[in-house]
């Protein structure tokens, strides 16, 4: 049998690592987003001490390799009484890490923005919660969607270590795969052109974030200019 | 307003500044550059909080609640800060809106307006200052005077029952100021209440209805616009409109 | 953790040094070469190192590397597991290397090359005498900046049975049945490393901004 019918047949394994890869890699991304956004009001609304803290901890996670920091979870944390699945453990892993890194590109891009807009929203009687959500977010999203973007490439990266933690996702599919049946090239091929459709689209979508930028005056080329 | 003081880094910008805006009237505050003009403007919605003295909107202290001692929260702020509309020198446009998203917002997620009534009323503000056309246009193809009349609008949108001009045409080219001036003149023929901060002197002249000198931190004059211009009671007041003469 | 452990961890921690020197070592060059072929607009080849640039930085590092360590093999390359970690992370490196030196390549003011071709200079003599000299401080932070993040990438090769600073931890504690004193020691070796980069990286970017004034 040809090596390609062999993966044709076992279509299931991979299709079914790459759904774990796509579950494990939008939740993630969401919630890091959704949770960096909470860590940067903190930072720059909390309290000084409150905020320089959590400035460290995202300082400190961001020296850390993702696969070190997924280990203390999974393997570390049970010494203490703290005991997760791998599932758990890599949601977690994947949430808190790039919530870090997009913390700090979300903090970073707000230095970069007129204090005067923010003003001009409490003058309107925006809340700081409103203000943040709806004219300071939309904003740095905009402005920092090349880096998010690749963050978020980034993310989806990172997934394919947690199947060293024994997460099911598409690198320990065609793993499997290609053990069972040694097909390592048809295997991983197509692990990797999975990914690479999938960074695809994350692309496709930073570029349509890139045009409604643009057509704002809030381009990449037009703030390059500006500096 | 009464006995506000302000100071920044131990260097006291307002001392004990008191005044009193009637409802209907416009009132141009003038005085040198770094008198405290805009820190008065900017502590009348708290935007920077006095050291003390309290200021009053229509008879309720803002910043500070009833006791006169606890802070108003966020959201308590917000509502007050709502009923008092401000212009900046920046215009401080939101620049991920267009035009009458600018004007819609804050009447929608502030004061919980329907879309459709945001943005009829919106539309009418911006036809009334006179840029109906640029409707749909991101800020940064606006001219400064076009900006600040985005500005105005947006300001009127929330229905204030003040609004602050924080040297409204201080950052725009000498033709454009024109532009802005006829709107905010209109503003005041309609009987809006209106604080300005500004350096146009002719301006304040034809439309106040009352002129507030003040130097170093200190309220040094009131007086009708004629009396100020034609007789100013002190040798600051002379100083400084001999500047402009 | 004992002596022995502590030994053992370093030796870990030495693994992942030297691997990720050597690989810096080959992709800086190899990421400048890339670079400068997609500059030449030569047809071709051109659109293969888009290509490459693109699938290296969409690759998973774990997976890369199990596909070259399990796969050359099949072509008739065989390779040992520490030349398929060095390759892995040469190539994936170098993709992201050639976008740092591009931009500074890109950058670069053309008036000093036109004055270089007044000067009757070779494109060669042009290329190194006057550019290199100058993308080479420009494209240092943003080349230090990716060995940050080889070094975050590299615990993929444990995957293939290498015993870097990650995967050691486990060695440790199947025998010392405490596997959190040596994840937590590698992590701090790691912050280590790594917050001596980002350092670096501030300095070179003050030395490359004083170079744009």
């Amino acid at each position: 049998m040809n090596k390609w019918e062999i993966l044709w047949n076992h279509r299931e394994m991979i299709l079914g690592g790459f759904k774990s890869t796509l579950v494990l890699f939008g939740v993630s991304a969401i919630a890091a987003f959704l949770l960096s956004s909470l860590i940067v009001l903190a930072i720059r609304t909390g309290r000084a001490p409150f905020g320089r803290v959590v400035r460290g901890v995202v300082d400190g996670m961001r020296m850390l390799p993702f696969l070190i920091y997924a280990y203390l979870l999974y393997y570390g944390l049970p010494s203490l009484g703290i005991r997760f699945d791998a599932w758990t453990a890599g949601f977690i892993a994947l949430i808190t890490y790039h919530a870090a890194y997009f913390a700090e590109i979300l903090r970073g891009t707000w230095a970069t923005l007129s204090t005067g807009q923010a003003e001009a929203a409490r003058a309107h009687g925006f809340t700081t919660f409103m203000m943040y959500r709806r004219i300071i977010l939309p904003q740095l999203v905009l402005r920092a969607a090349p880096v998010l973007g690749n963050q978020v490439i980034i993310c989806l990266k990172d997934t394919a270590f947690l199947s060293i933690i024994t997460v099911r996702e598409l690198t320990a599919a065609a793993s499997a795969v290609q053990s069972q049946y040694f097909i390592p090239f048809e295997a991983f091929i197509v692990a990797i052109g999975l990914y690479w459709l999938t960074s695809m689209l994350i692309e496709a979508l930073v570029a349509r974030l890139g045009f409604a930028a643009e057509r704002k005056g809030l381009g990449y080329k037009l703030a390059a200019v500006r500096r | 307003m009464r006995n506000v003081s302000k100071s920044f880094a131990g260097i006291e910008v307002l001392r004990e500044v008191c005044l009193n805006v009637a409802h209907g009237q416009t009132v141009s505050v003038l005085g040198p550059s770094g008198s405290g003009k805009s820190t008065l403007l900017r502590c009348i919605n708290w935007l920077e909080e006095p050291d003390s003295g309290e200021i009053l909107i229509a008879g309720v202290r803002i910043g500070v609640r009833a006791d006169g001692k606890t802070h108003m929260p966020d959201r308590e702020l917000a509502r007050m800060r709502a009923r008092i509309g401000m212009v900046f020198q920046s215009f401080n446009l939101w620049p991920h809106l267009s035009v009458i998203e600018n004007v819609t917002e804050a009447p929608i997620h502030v004061l919980g307006m329907a879309e459709d009534e945001a943005i009829g009323r919106a539309e009418k503000l911006l036809e009334k200052v006179g840029i109906g056309e640029k409707r749909d246009a991101y800020p940064y193809v606006l001219s400064g005077g076009q900006k600040q009349r985005v500005g105005i609008a947006r300001a009127l949108a929330m229905n204030p029952e003040v609004i602050l001009f924080d040297e409204p045409t201080s950052a725009l080219d000498p033709e454009l100021v024109g532009e802005v001036l006829a709107a905010m003149r209109a503003l005041a023929e309609e009987g809006m209440t209106m604080v300005v901060v500004t350096h146009e002197m002719a301006f304040a002249r034809e439309v106040s209805d009352e002129i507030v000198f003040i130097d170093q931190g200190c309220v040094v004059e009131r007086q009708a616009p004629e009396a100020f211009f034609d007789r100013p009671q002190t040798a600051r007041a002379r100083q400084f409109l001999s500047r402009y003469t | 953790m004992d002596q022995a452990a502590l030994h053992t961890l370093l030796l870990g921690a030495w693994t992942t040094a030297w691997i990720s020197a050597v690989a810096v070592a080959g992709g800086v060059p190899l990421g400048l070469a890339l670079a400068l072929l997609r500059e030449a607009r030569i047809p071709v080849v051109g659109h293969i190192i888009v290509l490459y640039v693109s699938l290296g930085r969409a690759t998973p590092l774990v997976t890369l590397v199990l596909f070259i360590f399990v796969g050359a093999p099949l072509l008739g390359i065989p390779l040992d597991r520490y030349t398929a970690a060095i390759v892995t992370l040469l190539l994936n490196t170098a993709a992201f290397n050639a976008e740092v030196w591009r931009a500074a390549i890109r950058s670069f003011p053309h008036e000093q090359v036109e004055a270089a071709r007044a000067a009757g200079m070779t494109r060669v003599l042009i290329f190194r005498r006057i550019m290199l000299p100058q993308i080479w401080i420009t494209s240092l932070p943003g080349l230090v900046n990716e060995m940050t993040f080889l070094i975050k990438a590299s615990p993929a090769i444990g995957v293939i049975g290498i015993v870097d600073l990650t995967r050691v931890t486990n060695r440790i504690s199947a025998i010392t049945y405490e596997p959190l004193p040596p994840i937590l020691v590698a992590a701090a070796l790691y912050m280590v490393a790594i917050g001596t980069l980002v350092r670096l990286q501030r300095l070179l970017d003050a030395r490359a901004q004083r170079l744009a004034m």
